[in-house]
This record gives C-alpha cells, structure tokens and sequence, in this order.
C-alpha cells in the first residue's frame, strides 16, 4: 500500500468533520439535551399536596448502593408518612431500582444531572430537597 | 406408629399426628394458615387442603385430619393448587391489600402464600371492609379489615393464656374478631394474639412503623425479667432493641411470653440509660472518667469495711466476679433481695432437701396430675408458668389447688379449688395437710425412716385441721379433702413463689411444703414434686454461686444495719434499688445516708443511685454475655444483640477492672469464669457454653430429703385495721419494669387492692386516694376495687418508686393498716 493513503484517509475524516454539526457542547453556555428516559437526580413525587411516598421502606431494600434512608412516622390520621427521607447522592448508582421497586409511583428519576457540590453533606438530599423539584 | 405415603414418599408418623403434622416430620410443607402447633385443630382456612386417596380423592384439610394405617396422600395436585389459589383469591375478596403501610409486610403469611402461589389477579369483585380500626390501645392494634377469621388470636387467648379477651363477634359476611360488647382490649397484654396473627390485623403499637421485619437482625436471647427463663428473640436495628421476634420453636414454652417479656424491651435502648460514671462532688454527682471513678472505688475497697449487695439479675459469671472482689476486700458480707427473697432455697430447701435448688422442674407441670399452688400470685410473678399452668388443667385435667390468702386468676380454671385462708397463716394451713395426711395414715410406706420423722410428728401435734381451720378460716373439711387429695395423687406437684414482696416466712414455708412431699414420697417421681419459683432472671443463679452470706457473715439486714452504725465503711451496691424495693424505706434511707461510702452499679440512675458517691454505668443483659439460671435450674447462654450504650460497661467488666486494681488476677472471658463455675458448682458440671447452646441445659439436683417441722404462731389480727400484703403485679417484675414502656403503659402506678364490700363500707370508687397508716409510715395510693379481695384483707404490688410501699410495708409478711380517705 502506498504509505500516503492512510495519512490521506485520516485526512479525509478530519476534513468531513469540519463540515459537520460539533458534538462538544460549550457547556455552561449550551446545555445538552437528555434523552427522555435519563436517570438523573430523585424527585418525590407530590399528590394532595404531600409527597405520594408512604414509607414502606422497598426502595432503601432494593437499593444495591444502601444509600436511602427511610424513616416512618404516624400522622393524626394513623397513616404511615416518611418521617425522613434521604439519599446519599454520593453513593447512589443511579440505576433506577428504587423507582421500580416503589408500589405507589412516588419516586422518580429527573433529568437533573448536575450534582456537583462544594461540601460532602451537600450531596445527602433530605425529604425537602427532594421535594422541591415539582 | 402409622405407616402411610406422603407424595410418593413412604413415611411413618406417630398415631396422634394429623396429615399435616406427619407430614411436616418428614419435611413436607404444606401450607397453613389458621394452624399453630400450640393450639387445637381448627380447620378455618382450608389452605392446607390435600388429597386423599382413599377418600376418593376427596379434598381434606390437612391440619385436622388424622393419619391412619396406610394412607395415601398427595400435597400439590394441580386441582389442589386450584382450590388454594381459590383459598387465596376468596381471602383476598374483601382484603384492603395495602402491603405497603402494613407493618405484617414482609412478614405476613397471607402475602408469602399470595406471592407462593402467584394469585396476581382475581376473578371476584366485592367492596372492602370498613370496620374501624383500634388506634387506642398503647399496645396492641387492632385493624380488622385485613383479618382472615383464623381464629387464632382468640383461640390462643383462650387456650393458653385463658383469658378470653377476644372472640368471633357478629355473622356472616359481618364476623370479625373483637372483645365482648365491642368494647376496648382490656387484658393482660402478653401479646400471644399478636404473636399468631398471620396477617397485620393484630399489631405490637410500640414497634409500629418502626422498621420492616427483613431489616431487623434477629438475636435469640433469655428473658431478663423474672426467673421463668423465658427465651426471646430481639428484633434489633441500628443498635437498637425495637421489638421482640415470636419463634415458636424456642423454649418449652414455644415462643409464648408474658406482658413483660413482649412488651417491656424499651429499658434497653430507654433515654434514661447513664452513659457515663458519675462521682459525688459536693451535693450533686459529676461526670467522670471510668479510670477515675475506679480508681476512686478501688481505694476505697482496700480500706476494708466494705459489704456488697448484688441483683440476682447479673449473670452468674458476673456473681462470682463480685464475690471473688468481695474476697480480695476482705469482706464476707455480701447478700442479694434483701436476704429474705432466697431463704426458701439457702435455708428451707437446705435444711429439707439438703439443696438449695428445686428438685422439679417446669416441664414437670404437664406431667403431673395435681398441682398444689401455694400463692395464687405464682401466676403474677411467672405468667409463663402460669401459662403451662393454664394448659396442664384445660387439656389435661390435672387437678388444681391453691392455697392463698386472695382470689387470683387461677382460681377461675375449671375445677380449680381455691382454700382463701386469712393472711399470714400459710404455715398452719400446710402443717394441717401434713397432719391430716399422718392422722388418716396417708402417707408413704418410707416416710417412717426419714431422718426427723418423730420431730415432725410431735411438732404437727398442734396443728390439726380443727384448730387450724378455725384460724384460717376455713372448715375442717377442706383441709382434709386437700390432704386426701394431694396423697392419692399419682404425681403431685407443689408450686410456690417468692420474692422481695413476699417476706416473712419463706424458709418454714418452703419447709412445710418439702414436708408433705417427703411424707406422700411424692420427690424424685417424674411430674411429682415441689418446685420453688423465685423472683428474678438469675435469682437460681445467684443462690447457686453462692452469693449469699455464710454463717457468721452479714445478711442483707444487717447490712444495712452496719452501715447504719458505721461497721460497714463501704457499700457496693451492684444492679439493686434497695430504697424502693427492700422493706423498710425509712431504715433502708438512713443506712445509706449514714454509710462512709456508696457505691452503685446500674442502668439508670435509680433512688438508690442518686443516693450514691460513685455511680458506675452498667449494661443490659442485651449488651453482654453470659449465663442465667432459671428457677428450675435450666442454665442458659445469652449473648449480646447490641453494642453497649455510651460508656456503659458490663458488671463483668467492671468486677474485672476492680479486681485487677486490688492485685487479683481477672479472667480473661466470661467463658473462663464459667468453666469454674462448672469446675466448682455441683450440678453444673461437664456444662460449656457450646453444650448449653441455644437450649439450655438442667443443673441436676441432688437431695437428700429430711423432716424439718416447722411453726409459726398464727399471726394476730389487730382490731380495727386490714391485713396489708405485698406482691407483684402482673405487668411487672422488680424495679426494672418500670423503664419498660408496655408494663408502664398498662400499669404505671402503685395500687391498693381492696375488696368490694370494704370500698362498699368506706364509700370508695376506683382511683380514689386512700392514705395508708401503718406502725412504720404511711403514702397515698388510689383504690382499685377488686372482687378477688376477700374482706378486711389489701393488696399492694411494690415495683412502684412513687408512693412505693415499703413506705409503710416493713418486712412483715401481713402488715396491719388502717385506711383513710
Ligand atoms: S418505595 Fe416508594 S413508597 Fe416505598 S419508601 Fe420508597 S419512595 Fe416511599
Ligand atoms: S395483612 Fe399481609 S397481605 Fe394484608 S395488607 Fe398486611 S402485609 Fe399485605
Ligand atoms: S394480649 Fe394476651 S390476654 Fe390480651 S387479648 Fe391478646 S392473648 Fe389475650
Ligand atoms: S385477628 Fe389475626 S389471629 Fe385473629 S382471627 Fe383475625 S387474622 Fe386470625
Ligand atoms: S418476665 Fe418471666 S414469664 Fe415473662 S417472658 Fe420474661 S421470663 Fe417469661
Ligand atoms: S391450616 Fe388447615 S384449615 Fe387452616
């Protein structure tokens, strides 16, 4: 083979791609577009103005990670509530398990995916960090 | 036994065995709903639904059906598993199936069996139920919407625990489980309905929402109250207790517990718990480091004068530990309940039996074919026992006596005849039995050649049924048909409690009772006996290290006694509260104040602790490790479920320390103190802690038994005053029971037991404050109107350090008040 083909070859490519739409984002300037079925940072979902989760501890049980933490309380209605609801984002995975396990759809995935933070206990989301996010 | 095919597989089963059981003894399951192994066949559910051929193939339930010659059996024919489905789908007809805010979730046999058999839809449509649901009751909840109508609850209820709170009320579609009139549960709250529930109708409150069953780490352990020597299992997670675990493969009482056992676990992980040593400054006690506070107690041990008092709740390693410290202080003077709690052991059954342990044993209950119950209390102090009390006379009818100076529970067993004497008289009352037995010539052939017969039969000389009768109040007659009856018995068995309520005269008493046993020779026969049942978890324990004083030493009295007059220079007080549960409260307050120097060891800071000048934080017996003895020498290991509790340490520990500051050489392991124990106490030899295992293991009694004629002149009634006696109440045991949420939940404070016709006469209702005078003092208690009381007689439990009764109770076995409103 002529040794000058595969240098015109590589050419060729880099050329092409002069051409085309750049995949690198200039990001914080532009923001990538997340695909519908991402699985970014946890959102308890809201119903009658109270988080839908009822505490009944599957997710902390499926989540291979151990990084939710649930507490149950009784409100006056003797319904079971989560008294406290965290997850460790450090420690979390993100595979999902936790919004498949949940009988009430009262945990789900958004495509939040930007995480980083300043200081360690940053990273715990609490029941009300959790919630803000309608 | 049968010989039958199970599944193809050729079995054999003994004659009494249902398909169900058979089956299961040859490791076949079939599923089961409304069966427990405690309790009569039911036949509620139908799950457990087999085929058998010679009934042409017929569908049976196999938890009713008893095994014959030959059958054949199939367990999950396709039909089978079609007609369970059915079971399953029909059950969950009405059922809410909200798995997940039930707390049976995870451990529910309706959701396993759903989950086994994959109903994941149903053909039928109906309305759920709407029955309301019991958020009231501290304790126990009671939903009835997802009640399955096995019947277990109430059946166990009745069975066992014979109460009867519960049963099947309405018809129909309408029926569900409820207390009579729908009124609230109003029972003794063991538990044992919430135990066999197999679905989340019947939850245990205080573990509500707590955790999910899977999360808890299940440690098997020995009940810390009382001496039944119950075994437990500690539902534990994040170091902490939240709840007991029913297993009804532990124990001879199958999983079955009392009020306390159940409910009364909160002590360990209780807020109240100290944390830290706490040495005297000035007025107040200060926190201090454990080197410190050591260093303090050591100095002080080495300058002699010292005594101890110790709490038959430690361990036996730990009680030999604290004796051997003893020993390097110099000190002889050591005791445990006040002296008196383990006399009936340590002198009556010394002098009697030549042991100090009960030759029967609890599993003789079952056995026997007559029980003589001396103190219908022995239900209070040792509901477990009382349970197999409960079941010997309804499944088997054993006959039941009791001799008591008040009606108890007991007393409602059928056929059970109660002699209610006037307190005090115990004494008199079973020398009459023995009398009886020798006037009627009743008693055994060798009775004549025990050593002390002729000493017997003169010191009874005075006691015949006549007389006695007349003191007691009773008739001659039933005297008689007592006596009568306990010697015609095959297996008699005689059962009395004692404990820190119960002074006087423990010792005679234990004597006059192994009296008739000798005389009947009634000892040593399977089922047959005398079984002494005293107080606390190691309280056996206790009196078998030795832990109590020798001739010539102090007893609990005079030690207190010294230190009041300043013999006793240094006082160790390991696990005990003496100021609230010793007899007394005025002399127990003074010797304690008067003493050079206090030293307590305990959970919490008790009246006692806060009383001292060196107070070091022990630990639970859910924090360490070591051996019990239960009342019928049964030895058993527990080890520890949770890490200490702030800086607490075990007495084990701290006896260690000491001993290695005074110059003494500590063992390095509980472990190491045991195989002395087992090299050293008879009984317990060739024990380890691998052989007692999970069971336990008996500490055989040798006896020797003698006649020990005993007498004690009839106490005399004061006009114009009642008969106080002391005791337990149901929902506790001791002092300790107090940090335990459920016991304090369903009895929270001291009371006075008074009958209907005396409340009648002084026109008081319940919870009316009533002032009780008595020589020694007097406190405020309410009334509670009973009609077990027999009139001009009271009745006050002491677990109480609020208006606690040893305020106006000074160690008499009747006290004599008057009642003021
Ligand atoms: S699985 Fe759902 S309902 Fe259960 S605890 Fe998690 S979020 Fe709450
Ligand atoms: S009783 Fe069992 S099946 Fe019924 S809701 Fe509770 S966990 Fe589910
Ligand atoms: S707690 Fe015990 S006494 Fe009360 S209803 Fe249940 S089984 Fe009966
Ligand atoms: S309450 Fe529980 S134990 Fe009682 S009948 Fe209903 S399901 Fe059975
Ligand atoms: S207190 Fe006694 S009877 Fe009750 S569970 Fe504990 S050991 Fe058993
Ligand atoms: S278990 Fe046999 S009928 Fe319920």
């Amino acid at each position: 083979m002529n040794p000058i083909t595969p240098i015109m070859n590589g050419l060729k490519i880099t050329l092409s791609h002069m051409f085309k739409k750049p995949i690198t984002l200039q990001y914080p300037d532009e923001r990538p577009k997340v695909a519908e079925r991402f699985r970014g940072l946890h959102a308890l979902n809201v119903s009658h103005d109270k988080a839908k989760c009822v505490a009944c501890y599957l997710c902390p049980t499926v989540c291979p990670a151990k990084c939710i933490t649930v507490e149950a309380g009784e409100d006056q209605n003797h319904d079971k509530f989560a008294a406290k609801y965290e997850i460790d984002m450090l420690r979390c995975i993100f595979c999902g398990y936790c919004v498949e396990a949940c009988p009430v759809d009262a945990i789900r995935m958004t495509k939040e995916f930007e995480l980083a933070n300043y200081r360690r206990e940053d990273f715990v989301y609490s029941k009300e960090r959790l919630l803000e996010k309608k | 036994m049968v010989n039958l095919t199970i599944d193809d597989k050729q079995v054999t089963a003994p004659k009494t065995a249902t398909i169900y059981e058979a089956a299961k003894l040859n490791g076949i399951n079939i599923p089961i709903l409304c069966h427990d192994n405690k309790l009569k066949p039911f036949g509620a559910c139908r799950m457990c639904l087999v085929e058998v051929e010679q009934m042409k193939g017929r569908q049976i339930p196999a938890c009713t059906t008893p095994v014959t010659e030959g059958m054949i059996i199939l367990t999950s024919t396709p039909d089978i598993v079609k007609a369970r489905k059915m079971v399953l789908e029909l059950l969950l007809l009405n059922h809410p199936i909200d798995c997940p805010v039930c707390d049976k979730g995870g451990d529910c046999d309706l959701q396993n069996l759903t989950y086994e058999y994959k109903v994941s839809a149903n053909r039928f449509t109906d309305e759920k139920f709407h029955h309301e649901i019991d958020y009231n009751n501290p304790l126990i909840e009671r939903d009835m919407n997802r009640c399955v109508l096995c019947g277990k609850c109430a059946r166990i209820c009745d069975e066992i625990v014979s109460f009867g709170a519960l049963t099947f009320i309405d018809r129909g579609i309408e029926t569900k489980i409820g207390c009579e009139f729908e009124g609230a549960l109003n029972c003794e709250f063991c538990g044992s309905c919430v135990s066999v529930c197999p679905v989340g109708s019947l939850l245990a409150r205080p573990f509500k929402f707590k955790s999910r069953f899977w999360a808890l780490t299940k440690q098997k352990t020995v009940c810390g109250y009382c001496g039944t020597g119950c075994n437990l299992t500690l539902g534990v997670k994040d170091n902490k207790v939240l709840t007991t675990i029913y297993d009804d493969n532990q124990g001879f009482h199958k999983g079955q517990l009392c009020v306390r056992g159940r409910f009364g676990y909160q002590f360990i992980n209780s807020d109240k718990r100290l944390a830290k040593p706490l040495i005297r400054r000035g007025n107040s006690l200060v926190e201090s480091s454990w080197d410190e506070a050591l260093e303090l107690v050591a100095g002080r041990l080495k300058s002699g004068n010292v005594a101890a008092l110790a709490t038959p709740r430690l361990a036996n390693e730990e009680i030999v530990l604290f004796k051997k410290l003893m020993e390097l202080s110099g000190s002889k003077d050591y005791d445990h309940s006040a002296g008196y709690a383990h006399s009936a052991l340590t002198e009556g059954f010394a002098k009697s039996l030549g042991a100090t342990a009960s030759p029967s044993t609890i599993l003789d209950i079952q056995k026997s074919d007559l029980l003589l119950v001396v103190k219908t209390d022995a239900y209070e102090t040792h509901p477990v026992v009382g349970f197999e009390i409960n079941m010997a006379v309804k499944n088997k009818g054993v006959k039941l006596y009791i001799l008591s100076d008040k009606r108890g529970k007991l007393a409602r067993l059928p056929d059970a005849k109660t002699l209610l004497h006037t307190p005090g008289n115990e004494i008199a009352l079973i020398n009459a039995v023995a009398k009886t037995i020798l006037d009627e010539k009743l008693a055994g052939a060798s009775a004549g050649s025990v050593e002390g017969f002729v000493e017997l039969e003169k010191g009874l000389s005075a006691f015949t049924p006549e007389l006695v009768s007349a003191q007691c109040g009773l008739t001659a007659d039933e005297i008689k048909q007592l006596a009568r009856a306990y010697a015609a018995a095959e297996k008699p068995l005689i059962i009395f409690p004692v404990g820190l309520a119960y002074p006087g005269h423990n010792a005679e008493m234990a004597s006059a009772l192994a009296n008739l046993a000798i005389l009947t020779g009634k000892l040593g026969v399977e089922g047959s006996g005398i079984l002494c049942m005293s107080e606390k978890n190691n309280s056996q324990g206790a009196v078998d290290m030795g832990f109590y004083p020798e001739a010539g030493a102090k007893n609990a009295i005079q030690i207190l006694d010294g230190c009041a007059s300043g013999a006793v220079k240094t006082l160790f007080v390991a696990g005990e509260n003496p100021l609230v549960s010793y007899p007394d409260q005025t002399r127990v307050r003074n010797a304690l104040e008067k003493v050079d120097f206090l030293v307590v060891s305990d959970l919490f800071l008790t009246e006692t602790a806060a009383m001292a000048d060196v107070v070091l934080p022990a630990c639970s017996f859910a924090e360490k490790e070591g051996t019990f003895t239960a009342i019928d020498r049964r030895v058993q290991h527990f080890k520890p479920a949770i890490q200490k509790i702030g800086q607490s340490r075990s007495d084990f520990e701290i006896f260690s320390t000491l001993i290695t500051l005074l110059g003494g050489r500590a063992p390095v392991s509980p472990a190491a103190v045991f195989a002395e124990i087992a090299a050293g106490v008879p009984g317990y030899e060739s024990m380890n802690y691998a052989t007692l295992g999970e069971t336990g293991q008996f500490a055989k009694v040798a006896i020797k038994p003698v006649f020990n004629s005993v007498s004690l002149t009839a106490s005399k009634a004061e006009s114009g005053k009642m008969a106080l006696v002391t005791g337990s109440a149901l929902y506790h045991c001791g002092t300790l029971s107090q940090y335990g949420e459920g016991p304090m939940h369903v009895c929270p404070e001291g009371y006075l037991e008074i009958s209907r016709t005396d409340a009648a006469n002084m026109k008081v209702g319940n919870d009316d404050l009533l002032t009780v005078t008595s020589a020694s003092g007097s406190a405020k208690l309410k009334a509670r109107v009973s009609p077990r009381m027999p009139v001009g007689v009271v009745f006050s439990p002491y677990h109480f350090s609020d208006s606690s009764v040893n305020q106006f109770w000074s160690g008499a076995a009747v006290t004599w008040v008057t009642l003021a409103k």
